[in-house]
Order: C-alpha cells, then sequence, then structure tokens
C-alpha cells in the first residue's frame, strides 16, 4: 500500500504520544513492505527517515512547537490565535502537496492523526476520492476542562468525513462517537511499546544522579508528563505528602513541564515537601529511559488520560506502575495497580503498598512483563493495516480514468 | 454401585476496605470484616439457593425413602447465617432431622492449616467445627462422622496419615488422573504409607457435569436431564460414584432459569428407578465399603483450578509473601491467647483471601474474578496485608502490656 500519512511531529521533534505513535507506526508498516510519505510541519533541521519506505515530507511555511506553546486554559488570547493560525496554514499547504504527490504516484489511502490535520485531510481526500482514515489520540474533552469550540469543530468534521475513524482505546472512542461520529466507524486499536528500547537496560542503578537529588537510600517515585490538569500533578503531589506522613524516606520526581509549574512548586513548599520532591523539568528521551529503571514505582493519575503509553514505557522498563482508570492503557494491562484519581488517600495506600512489599512489587514486574510482550507496535501495525484495507473496500477510490475492459 | 453426594457449602468472611490511613478501632473482628457486604452476600444467595435448594431436597427425602446426601458446612458458613440469615440454619436442621443426611468434618475456618508446621491449630480447628455443628443440632449427640473433607480437597499422603490419626475412616480427594493412571475413580483406596483411611475421590467428569456443564449451550450434552444423568450413573462399573459439588450450583452458578431446580427434583427418582443404583452417605461408604487398591500422592491435590494443587492460594510471591506472615503471628496469637484476637487470627485464615491474590492468566482467571469482591488480585493483596500488618502490631502491643 501507499500511505499518505498526515502528522504533526516526529522524533526527535516531539511533545507527546502522538509523535511516538507516528514514528514506531510509519517504521512497522515501511517493515511490513508499505510505502509512506510522512508530512509534517518544518522543524528546520535535517530528518533522518528510519526506513528507505518512508519519506519524510515537510510542509514549507509552518515552523513551531507544537503542544508546549498551546494554552490548555482556553486562553486562545496568547498562543491560541498563532496555533489557529498555524494549523489552518499547516492544512491548506499539505492538502495541496498530497493532491500533487498523488498525481505523480497515487496513493491507495490518506491517514490522519488528530484535529491538527482533520482539515488536510479532509481536503485532499474530498480532491483525489481517496478513502480517509483519521486516528484520534485525544479529544479537546480530553485535553481541557474548557473545550475550545474552534477545535471541537475541527474534530467534528473529521469524525463526520473520514471514512474508518481509529481511536487509541475505548475511552478514546466514547470521545469520538460524542464528537458525533457514526458508531459503525471507529474501530479501537491500541498504541504499544517496544520493549527492546526499555527492556534490555536490565537495572543501571542510576546512584550519582540520583544521590545528587538526595535520594540516596530512599525509594523513588516517578511522576512523567506534562504539568497540566489532565495529567494530574496536583493529585500525585497530595498523594506523596499521605505518603511521606507513614514513610519519610520516599522521593517524588516530578518529570515534565507545563502551565502548573508554578502552582505544583509552590504546594510543594507550603506542604513542607521540599526534602521528598525533585521537579525535573523537561527530560530527554534518553533520560527517560534512565528514569523509568531506576525509580521504584511509576505513578499516572490523569484525570483523562486517551491512552498511557508511559505507562508501558515504565512497564517495559520492569518498573511497577500506578495508573488510574480513566486512562485507555488500564483498558488492556493486567499487570497494573489502578486507582481513582480523585481519591488521594487510596492512591497513597497503594503507593505506599508497593513500595513496602517486595512480594508485590515482584509479582506485578513479572506480570507486566507478560502485558508487554502482548503489547508490541507491530500489532498496533497491523491492527491499522486492517482498517486501512476495509476502508478501501468500503469507499474505493473513484477512478477518473476509465479502465478499458478486455 | 453406591451413589454419594456431598455438597460444600461456605461463604467467606469477606473484608472491609481497611486502609493504612486508617485509625484502629477497638475490636479487631469488627474492623477487619465487611458486616454489610457479607450480609447481603449472605441474604441473596440464601434467597437464591439455601433455602429452595434446601426445600427441593427435603421433599425428596420425604418422598423417596432410599435418599441421602451429605453437606460439609463450614464453621464461617454456619456462623454468618446464624447471623445474617437465620432461617437458613433452620433448614439445615430439617434436614438433618431426617437422619439420611450427613454434615461432614472439616475445618471451622476452611482454611490451609493441615499446611501448618505444627498441626494443633489444624485439630484445633477441626474441633471447633464439631462443636458448632453439635450445638446447631447438625450432628446428633455421641455422634462423630467418619469421614473428613480438607479444605478445597486438599490431600497428599501426609494429610490422609494426619486425619488418619484424628480416627476418621475416610477421607475427600479430588480424582485426578495422574494420581490415578488406568485406575477408575469409582472404587475406594488406601493411601501409601497410612494404615486403614479410604480415600473417596471425587468423579470430577460426572460431578462437574453438574456443576460447571449444566448450562452450558455447547456442550454437546446440552440440556441435561435428570433421567439421563441417571442412566449415565447406572452404566458405570465400580463399587461408587462421588459426586461432590459446591452447594451454590443450585440457583447461585446456575440460575433458575436454567432448570437446575428441575433437574435436582426429579434426579433422586431417575436414581431410584435403576435397581442397581443406591444412596449411600459418605461415613456409611467409608465404613462398609473395601479399598480396592492403594494410591500414592505424595505432593498435595486438591479439586482448584486446572492444576489440581495449592497454586490458587500459594502459586505467586504475594501469596507465599501473605502466606509467611500469616503462619508467623502463630506464635504470639498462642501467647497472647486472646479470644478475640485469635479468632480474628483465624478468619483471616480463610483461603479464600489468597484466592482472591491469584494472578493465573488463563481461563481459571475468570473463576477467580467471578468470586473477588476487589478489582485486581493486588487490591486483594494490599487489603489483607493492611490488615495483617495491623493485628500483628496489635498484638505486639497488647504484649508489651
Amino acid at each position: 500500500m501507499r500511505i499518505a500519512m498526515l502528522g504533526w511531529e516526529y522524533p526527535p521533534f516531539k511533545s507527546g504520544g502522538l509523535g511516538v505513535h507516528c514514528f514506531e507506526l510509519t517504521s512497522r508498516l515501511a517493515q511490513m513492505g508499505h510505502s509512506i510519505d510522512f508530512y509534517m510541519p518544518v522543524v528546520g533541521q535535517p530528518l533522518p527517515s528510519p526506513h528507505s519506505n518512508i519519506k519524510l515530507i515537510e510542509v514549507a511555511e509552518t515552523i513551531l512547537k507544537p503542544y508546549l506553546s498551546f494554552s490548555k486554559k482556553g486562553q486562545r488570547a496568547t498562543y491560541g490565535a498563532s496555533l489557529a493560525h498555524a494549523v489552518q496554514l499547516y492544512n491548506q499547504q499539505v492538502a495541496k502537496m498530497v493532491i500533487e504527490n498523488d498525481k505523480k504516484t497515487p496513493y491507495d489511502v490518506i491517514h490522519g492523526h488528530d484535529w491538527l490535520t482533520v482539515k488536510g485531510a479532509c481536503d485532499a481526500a474530498h480532491e483525489t476520492t481517496l478513502p480517509h482514515v483519521h486516528t484520534f489520540h485525544s479529544t479537546e474533552f480530553d485535553r481541557t476542562s474548557y473545550p475550545w469550540d474552534f477545535v471541537l469543530d475541527i474534530e467534528r468534521q473529521g469524525a463526520g468525513q473520514s471514512t474508518l475513524l481509529i481511536a487509541v482505546s475505548k475511552r478514546t472512542r466514547e470521545a469520538v462517537l460524542r464528537l458525533g461520529a457514526d458508531h459503525n466507524k471507529v474501530r479501537v486499536v491500541y498504541n504499544g511499546v517496544d520493549a527492546a528500547k526499555y527492556g534490555n537496560n536490565g537495572k543501571p542503578h542510576e546512584t550519582s544522579a540520583i544521590s545528587r537529588m538526595g535520594g540516596q537510600g530512599k525509594k523513588i517515585v516517578l511522576f512523567l508528563g506534562r504539568l497540566t490538569e489532565q495529567k494530574g500533578p496536583v493529585q500525585f503531589l497530595h498523594a506523596a505528602k499521605k505518603v511521606v506522613e507513614k514513610n519519610p524516606n520516599v522521593l517524588f520526581l516530578i518529570a515534565g513541564t507545563g502551565e502548573l509549574m508554578p502552582l505544583l512548586i509552590n504546594m510543594t513548599i507550603e506542604m513542607g515537601m521540599q526534602n521528598n520532591v525533585r521537579f525535573l523539568g523537561f527530560v530527554s528521551e534518553e533520560d527517560q529511559k534512565r528514569i523509568y529503571s531506576a525509580c521504584d514505582l511509576y505513578v499516572m493519575p490523569s484525570t483523562s488520560e486517551p491512552f498511557g503509553i508511559t505507562a508501558l514505557e515504565a512497564m517495559a522498563s520492569g518498573t511497577p506502575v500506578i495508573i488510574s482508570k480513566t486512562s485507555g492503557v488500564s483498558e488492556v494491562v493486567k499487570a497494573a495497580v489502578r486507582v481513582d484519581f480523585w481519591d488521594i488517600k487510596g492512591m497513597a495506600a497503594k503507593m505506599l503498598a508497593v513500595l513496602s512489599y517486595p512480594s508485590l512489587k515482584q509479582t506485578m514486574v513479572m506480570l507486566e512483563s507478560n502485558d508487554v510482550s502482548q503489547l508490541t507496535w507491530e500489532r498496533t501495525a497491523r491492527e491499522t493495516q486492517d482498517v486501512y484495507s476495509e476502508a478501501m473496500k468500503l469507499s474505493p477510490r473513484k477512478s477518473t480514468i476509465s479502465i478499458p475492459s478486455r | 454401585m453406591q451413589v454419594c453426594f456431598y455438597f460444600q457449602v461456605h461463604q467467606p468472611m469477606r473484608l472491609a476496605h481497611f486502609s493504612v490511613f486508617d485509625g484502629s478501632p477497638s475490636s479487631p473482628c469488627d474492623a477487619y470484616f465487611d458486616d454489610n457486604l457479607n450480609r447481603g452476600i449472605m441474604q441473596k444467595v440464601a434467597n437464591k439457593c439455601y433455602i429452595p435448594t434446601n426445600k427441593i431436597l427435603l421433599e425428596a427425602l420425604e418422598r423417596n425413602q432410599n435418599m441421602k446426601i451429605a453437606f460439609s458446612t463450614t464453621g464461617v458458613f454456619l456462623e454468618q447465617a446464624e447471623k445474617f440469615a437465620p432461617e437458613v440454619i433452620s433448614s439445615f436442621q430439617a434436614l438433618a432431622k431426617t437422619g439420611r443426611v450427613e454434615f461432614l468434618s472439616e475445618t471451622y475456618y476452611h482454611s490451609l492449616s493441615s499446611l501448618f508446621t505444627d498441626k494443633s491449630e489444624f485439630t484445633e480447628q477441626i474441633a471447633l467445627h464439631q462443636a458448632k455443628l453439635k450445638s446447631l443440632g447438625l450432628v446428633p449427640e455421641g455422634h462423630k462422622p467418619a469421614v473428613f473433607r480438607n479444605t478445597e480437597a486438599m490431600f497428599s499422603n501426609d494429610i490422609a496419615y494426619l486425619v488418619e490419626r484424628l480416627g476418621y475412616s475416610g477421607i475427600m480427594a479430588e480424582g485426578i488422573d495422574n494420581v490415578l493412571g488406568w485406575r477408575a475413580p469409582t472404587y475406594l483406596y488406601s493411601v501409601h504409607q497410612t494404615s486403614k483411611i479410604k480415600a473417596m475421590l471425587r468423579h470430577y467428569k460426572l460431578s462437574d457435569d453438574i456443576g460447571y456443564r449444566f448450562s452450558a449451550k455447547w456442550w454437546n450434552e446440552y440440556p441435561l436431564t435428570a433421567d439421563k444423568y441417571a442412566r449415565w450413573l447406572s452404566h458405570l462399573q465400580g463399587d461408587c460414584v462421588n459426586l461432590f459439588m459446591d452447594y451454590e450450583t443450585f440457583g447461585e452458578h446456575h440460575w433458575e432459569d436454567t432448570g437446575i431446580f428441575g433437574f435436582l427434583r426429579a434426579l433422586p427418582d431417575e436414581i431410584s428407578k435403576h435397581p442397581h443404583l443406591s444412596f449411600a452417605t459418605p461415613s456409611e461408604l467409608a465404613i462398609a465399603t473395601e479399598a480396592k487398591g492403594v494410591i500414592d500422592v505424595p505432593n498435595i491435590t486438591s479439586w482448584a483450578d486446572m492444576e489440581r494443587d495449592t497454586s490458587a492460594w500459594l502459586g505467586n510471591d504475594m501469596q507465599k509473601a501473605a502466606w509467611a506472615e500469616l503462619t508467623a503471628l502463630e506464635g504470639p496469637i498462642k501467647e497472647l491467647n486472646d479470644p478475640e484476637y485469635t479468632r480474628a487470627w483465624r478468619h483471616l485464615q480463610n483461603s479464600d483471601h489468597l484466592y482472591y491474590c491469584c494472578t493465573k492468566s488463563l481461563s481459571d482467571q475468570d473463576v477467580h474474578n467471578y468470586f473477588s469482591p476487589y478489582d485486581s488480585p493486588f487490591d486483594a493483596f494490599i487489603n489483607f496485608m493492611n490488615v495483617l500488618q495491623d493485628l500483628k502490631s496489635r498484638v505486639h502491643e497488647r504484649m508489651k502490656k
């Protein structure tokens, strides 16, 4: 198959699960023999393609950093307007390029990701009559408590006009249905994890780094994610406070940046937790891997998590994970301990239990490796390929050239 | 061919949600167990199963003077039935009055105490169970059941030896293929390294035809009728057929609308139509029937899961750790010798608490989940350990005084 894939970010220029997904998906599809043109905004630096079947195509005139600069509070006055403009520009350009390239070498399917590429994918699909598959990694309902109509309208367009839709979890499927999608058109394809990237690390003891942070001889609990309401860092900090009441020998690492950082730092000081909490700021991919292995427990307390790839990454690193029930990943893993994000006491009690009982930790880690071995990106790619085939059958391209009958 | 029916009756005392952040109220039993949950389940199962099934069996016994059956009721069950559904106790008493219903011996707390290094706890729990049966009038004064049923049919040469020394003539066990080899479960067997105790082996196929498959639409024998089942029994070769199953099979595992009650109502009469089939209680069998061979079971077998061993309770690291904590408390509990604390510790020995911590991945996990009041085995473990730690610290505090 020849696939026109419309993305927004690609490693090493990424800020979230979308970039990871696009990289792993295109790599696996390429290995399966498909050829992919991956469209994305200009990053301003040379981009190496991971496979000869993947062509990375930068779309001119849209240089930007995707999510990080985007206000999550719906205050569109500052960053919002520029993001809206950039998205509009990107989508106009990308549609043109897809249509042109299709004329040179025809595509079989157009695959867009998230609201950021909806308009471009819809326009190109309309013009070329190609089947259009669209993946939602999250929806505006997940990202903010104050959904922005501008984004919602675009998401509704994608939900309504795509041939088939992919949601990264059942809970995301529900959100896509809320956007008005026909329930016969939404498929669930879960994300995966590349265990080889994490699993082979063994358990390197990052003693020096940890002790610099004041963690020597302490148990380490990790939060990793954007510091926004959706990811639940406030609940994490409240639970940390409860844990320290029972066991002061625990260090909590908060990795990531975001609008809640100042609030979280203030909270830490007010709670008198400065000796038990460290803010790591933005963490590179390499450092992420080290931190996963070095910590004793990973906690993902998200209030609304469409999937939660980081939980799988931590699991692949041999670290026990506690995940909120309101996450897509909790639909597919057996080994995790689940919590209600609002149940601070319950969350703290479970953190204490994992830190106190070696047998619990061992059992979790053992079962996690089973989960991880099931949840591969190969599986994600295979299931995505099945959706492509189904879309091609459902809405075959209208041929403009009449094929002479024999 | 003697037909021996025995039904297992048990309800665990499920734990309350017990957080490390909760303060300790005065009485451990009040703090650890969820009365509301346990009352709710007992009353639900009483209405769906115990009351209607006891009624059907009582009518059948009155109609059919040759019919005999047996129960094994745990002390934990009897205690909760008295408290939450006393009408269940009186319906069992009515069955006992017929004189053709035997109540078997087992541990009061449905525990794994047969695995303790020191067997005195095991012996005490059997005595407590006997006392309970007597106080409720379920066994006649001066009578002692000749057959012992260990928790979840756990059995080995060692357990058989222990039970024999306690004066029993028979012991229940699972009729596992790799124990029996070419031999049939329709005979009684002696046990290697014992002198006269007889192993009574569950005919798992015929028992599970009722217990598991009765309402299975995929089963090629579906629907199972009483006359068909009685015909199967009549075709068997051997001395006896041991049909052992959970009593909750009737009305709870298979709901009323599957026709299970109609089946049970008709079965005794259908069995009586075959002249060479007769009913026997386990004690009658164990005393009067000769053993036809010797079985050798060095490792513990049970009737649980596909593995039929102890892995449902002691399979993973969490279960082993919980078990180690539980057994380590024996010394301090006995030394403290406070009835309230002893009782709490013994209720924690109920094998179900460990069963909820099981993490097997195959089809058995569904069964574990079905019976578990927890979201996951991890939650089960955490809650159980929180309770255990609380009891431990309280016992140590009391001993300091």
